[in-house]
């Protein structure tokens, strides 16, 4: 029952991160659009290039996709609506938000094309400069509750939301997690004034559509994960605790395709610089500030 | 149906780690050798270790595509195109290959399982963290910081093996 539920809201979810990307994207808003252009991309020939991996061409859609349903199988919608609650479910987020980078890795290689190529292991320079400010954070998180458990996590924030108990670490993560879906200003990996649409360039029809909806879960997995570690998760009065889970995960999403607009786009290291020397130490001071609040039982 | 999970976990991280010397592409040896450890870490779950199974099938996917992409640098031909042979030494190999099986074999044939199954029967998964963080924070601690030093001396070292020097007083045209 709780499958089938949480797999509505996550098609009820990218559907409507399909929709606020074509808003924000080609200002047109046509309810139908992303339903008709997934239908078109599934009816279009899938070309497969000349001489690719045809292992790894077949394997990156469906692990990106397999990646972004997993981290989303641990996050909690209400505190019933959870499909595994695991002990070290914080930490299991992490570990297959990990595998994004192996499939886009394997898109890159795959289809044996230079941009695809120089797209896949642009990525990998990206991954090296965002995770440690994933995983930094999220350890913060877990300092405060006590646990790796993410409906723990979020009994954690009653009364204070981690985005006002740790600013510093949300402030990290949500742009690292703007990182890991590749969204705008980190979308190198697809950047499409340059790369011919980079590791999507030699996808087409259902294989891209595979690819294409991988990113939406991406998405709102991220925006899940955001909001259960840092908003509260399901916390809110009047409504339902999955509306409030849902309401918060769609608004974090809408920020996250919005951010784009507002962030300057950096280099690759420009981006590693600033991470590196920047952003893990503000991470380090973020664990060692949210420990001595712990230990002063703030 | 545990028993089930372990061996065909087992399997499978056996049949990735043949793959790894199977092949002679780069990109492919090395998702290999990453999907042979993901199986590891998918048999630490399958015998309720679970946070040692999250944490390996987390590590390994990100150093594993690292040293992909120096497989991939170094190697003349990552394509693995030009037909070339992953495999060398071959008796040496072979020899230690039948003899870590022996081994293996021996060490499960006598040891007495009845009283290792019954004395560490695995606490709940919460507990084992619990457990696991308080043994890295005392008496593990002093192997687990001069391991994590010594990497990073290693890591500084080979940066700066790497770093090019500008040649002082000379000229910079190269």
């Amino acid at each position: 029952m709780n499958a089938v539920l949480l797999g509505l809201g996550l098609l009820a979810g990218i559907y409507a991160v399909a929709l606020l990307e074509d808003r924000l994207t080609r200002g047109s808003f046509a309810p139908a659009a992303p339903l008709l252009a997934g239908i078109a991309l599934l009816a279009r020939e899938s070309v497969v290039a000349r001489k690719p991996d045809r292992l790894l061409f077949e394997t990156a859609p469906v692990l990106l996709l397999s990646a972004g349903l997993l981290a989303a199988a641990v996050l909690p919608l209400s505190p019933t609506l959870v499909l595994v609650d695991l002990a070290s479910g914080a930490l299991f987020v992490n570990a297959a938000l990990a595998y994004v980078l192996v499939a886009l890795l394997m898109a890159g290689w795959g289809p044996d094309g230079a941009y695809a190529m120089v797209a896949g292991w642009r990525f990998l320079g990206q991954v090296i400069a965002y995770s440690m400010l994933i995983v930094m954070p999220i350890t913060a998180v877990a300092i405060r509750a006590e646990s790796l458990l993410t409906t723990v996590i979020v009994v954690s924030q009653e009364g204070w939301w981690n985005i006002f108990y740790q600013p510093l670490g949300f402030v990290l993560f949500y742009i690292a997690s703007l990182a890991v879906c590749f969204l705008p200003p980190f979308d190198r990996p697809i950047a499409a004034g340059e790369l011919a649409a980079g590791v999507e360039a030699e996808y087409t029809g259902a294989r891209l559509a595979v690819l294409r909806l991988g990113r939406m879960v991406l998405v709102v997995s991220l925006a899940a994960a955001t909001t259960v570690f840092y908003l509260g998760g399901w916390q809110g009065p009047w409504l339902p605790p999955w509306a409030w889970g849902a309401t918060k995960v769609l608004a974090v999403a809408a920020s996250m395709l919005l951010a784009g607009y507002y962030l300057p786009r950096l280099r690759e290291e420009q981006l590693l610089a600033w991470c590196w020397k920047l952003g893990i130490p503000l991470a380090l001071l973020n664990i060692f500030v949210v420990g001595v609040m712990v230990l002063a039982g703030l | 149906m545990q028993t089930f999970f372990i061996g065909f976990f087992g399997l499978a991280a056996v049949v990735f780690a043949v793959g790894v010397f199977r092949t002679s592409s780069m990109m492919r040896s090395a998702l290999a050798l990453l999907f042979s450890q993901t199986a590891l870490g998918a048999l630490f779950l399958a015998m309720q270790a679970e946070f040692l199974g999250v944490l390996q099938i987390m590590m390994m996917a990100t150093e594993m595509s690292i040293m992909a992409i120096f497989m991939v640098m170094f190697m003349m031909d990552p394509g693995g195109l030009g037909g070339m042979d992953m495999s060398h030494q071959k008796r040496l190999s072979l020899l230690a290959g039948l003899g870590g099986v022996v081994l293996v074999t021996g060490i499960a044939a006598y040891t007495q399982w009845e009283g290792l199954a019954s004395a560490t029967e695995a606490a709940a998964a919460d507990e084992q963290i619990r457990q696991l963080g308080r043994e890295l924070l005392g008496r593990s601690m002093l192997v687990f910081e001069t391991a994590g030093i010594t990497i990073l001396t290693a890591m500084i070292a080979a940066t700066a093996v790497a770093v090019k020097v500008p040649e002082q007083g000379g000229s910079h045209e190269s």
